[in-house]
């Protein structure tokens, strides 16, 4: 299973760049990783979807789970660079319309 | 350990260091496979070794002393070929269960294929290991109505299965008042919503047919859209309508559409497993599977759904990763 | 019922080294009572697993080794006794693959499958006690 996970923390925020492939077996990896951030404090989480190149619906529910856990603890959260077939998942789930995308240029 | 093995095991080696031919060692290797089926651990092998080595020839005291070690070293691998017995039980205790489970799932689906009036359904619905994640299902409405239900569940295996059987009785007892498609979805997604994982969400096509009108109201809630097959343009198109898939988001609320079919037009119906299945190395692209629909929409729906699967199982080289339905209906 | 046959042996885990001593004492009264090799290694290899729970768990406790016997037959018995945190999920300690750790080895299910009488008492606050028996076949 290749996933890759890196991580860019300035204090309380963190930008972290996913690799490869994020499905049932990679998920729950991805997913310690991200809350260990927000369990630590963290204020900020940007998720860097640049370099993946599978996401299956696991994926999506990840992020579900995510996105509910840092409203609760008061942390924004985002997504950015998804790639074509990435954006089409998040569109189709209907996802794409509550979570913050940012585009790359922006990022 | 039996004093006939000893013996065997005492002339193996007695032979094998007098010739050092390979018959020796083939017939080691044969008397392996019989310890290990013995289930002889790996401590005792050795203790028959030094043993073995003993009534071949004088040992000196320092090898007599390694094997002390070797013996010791190895009580660890024994205990790990023992736990590996206890492994064996339990996972075949765990695959029965799975069976068990699996044939039940399978009584959640339809057992057989409805037959209407004025049309012809065709499915295919494989799951990728057992349990399915994977859900469909046909109900009899009033006025010459039936509702089509075509859904995927996050996940595979059991997580998968277990909500499958939640989402049955919802879409069962809902079913039983006959909402409307949008209404439907609204309910479903309440009961979703509270009763399942936070990771895990549902996305789903609810329509009614109406066999009288030939039209078809749905709605959709995140689900991967169908196709729409127009006979007298010979085209296919996209189904419209998109929404948030159940059980993320407590509020959703879903916008219902109608298309009506005139005879000819085909409704393919599908989940992600159809279109993320693979080309080789890449992906299929919706292209591709138009391509394939085009070819075979001449053929009867059953027949349909099944030449797309074979084929897209080949293209795959018949790895099936996701779980996998189609569903066609044509108005004949 | 169970009888000592002989004194037993009571030795203190404080430090590692106190394991090997625990198993030196185990593997020569295994030896007196006749054992083989192999089974003398898989009574140290008992006590190590015993001694080392101790050790890392519980800081400090005693092992105590005893010539038993019961019927006309002779066995050997160990018992642990420390007075640590405690198992919270005995059942979950016994299943293989379990090791709080994370640590390979033969753990307490291999200490089980290599004795013949195996009986654990433990709970959260309380301390552990185990108590084996190998019994000598002739």
């Amino acid at each position: 299973m290749d996933l890759t996970i890196q991580t860019i923390s300035e204090e309380t925020e963190h930008q972290v760049i996913l690799g490869g492939e994020i499905d049932a077996y990679t998920c729950p990896k991805v997913k310690e990783r991200l809350l260990s951030l927000l369990e630590a404090g963290a204020t900020r989480l940007t998720v860097d979807l640049k370099a993946v190149e599978y996401m299956d619906s696991t994926g999506i529910g990840m992020f579900v789970a995510l996105m509910k856990a840092c409203k609760r603890s008061g942390c924004s959260f985002f997504v950015e660079n998804l790639s074509e077939r990435v954006e089409r998942l998040f569109r189709i789930t209907g996802f794409y319309d509550l979570i913050a995308i940012r585009k790359g240029e922006e990022a | 350990m039996t004093r006939r093995l000893e013996e065997e095991y005492v002339q193996i080696l007695r032979d094998y260091l007098n010739s050092q031919e390979e018959d020796e060692l083939y017939g080691a290797q044969k008397l392996g496979k019989w310890l290990l089926l013995k289930d002889i651990s790996p401590e005792e092998l050795v203790d028959l070794h030094s043993r073995a080595l003993e009534s071949v020839e004088e040992v000196p005291e320092f090898v007599r002393a390694s094997f002390r070690m070797l013996t010791e070293v190895m009580i660890e691998y024994g205990n790990a070929h023992r736990s590996l017995q206890s492994w064996r039980n339990k996972h075949a205790q765990l695959q029965s269960e799975v069976e068990i489970a699996s044939a039940m799932q399978q009584s959640l689906l339809p057992q057989t294929i409805p037959t209407y009036p004025g049309v012809e359904i065709g499915v295919v619905s494989i799951a990728a290991n057992g349990m399915s994640g994977d859900y469909y299902d046909f109900m009899h409405f009033s006025g010459h109505r039936f509702s089509l239900t075509i859904g995927d569940i996050t996940g595979k295996g059991i997580p998968a299965a277990m909500c499958m059987s939640m989402l049955k009785y919802a879409v069962d007892s809902l079913g039983e008042i006959q909402l409307g498609p949008n209404q439907m979805l609204r309910h479903l997604n309440r009961v979703v919503e509270r009763n399942i994982d936070p990771s895990m969400f549902v996305t789903m096509l609810f329509g009614c047919y109406d066999t009288n009108h030939h039209c078809f109201r749905y709605a959709v809630a995140g689900h991967e859209p169908g196709f729409l097959y127009r006979a007298r343009e010979g085209k296919f198109y996209d189904l419209e309508g998109r929404g948030i898939a159940l059980g993320i988001s407590a509020d959703s609320t879903y916008v219902e559409h109608e298309v009506a079919l005139q005879t000819g037009d085909v409704l393919i119906l599908l989940t992600d497993g159809v279109t993320e299945s693979k080309k080789g190395r890449s992906y299929l692209v919706r292209e591709d599977l138009v391509g394939f629909l085009q070819n075979e929409v001449d053929k009867p729906a059953q027949l349909m759904a099944d030449e797309i699967y074979r084929r897209l199982m080949m293209l795959a080289q018949f790895e099936q990763r996701d779980d996998y339905t189609m569903i066609v209906l044509r108005r004949t | 019922m169970v009888v000592a046959a002989s004194n037993p042996e009571t030795i203190r885990i404080e430090r590692e080294n106190d394991i090997v001593t625990a198993r030196h004492i185990g593997r020569n009264m295994s030896k007196e009572l006749g054992f083989g090799a192999i089974m003398q290694s898989r009574i140290a290899t008992s006590i190590s697993e015993l001694a080392r729970n101790i050790f890392l768990y519980a800081g400090s406790g005693t092992i105590t080794i005893a010539i038993v016997e019961r019927e006309g037959k002779k066995g050997l018995q160990i018992t642990a006794i420390d007075e640590g945190p405690g198992i919270p999920d005995i059942r979950k300690a016994l299943e293989d693959g379990y090791t709080t750790s994370g640590a390979l080895g033969a753990g307490l299910p291999g200490v089980q499958r290599m004795m013949d009488c195996f009986d654990i008492e433990s709970a959260p606050g309380k301390g552990t006690r185990v108590d084996v028996i190998k019994w000598f076949e002739q």
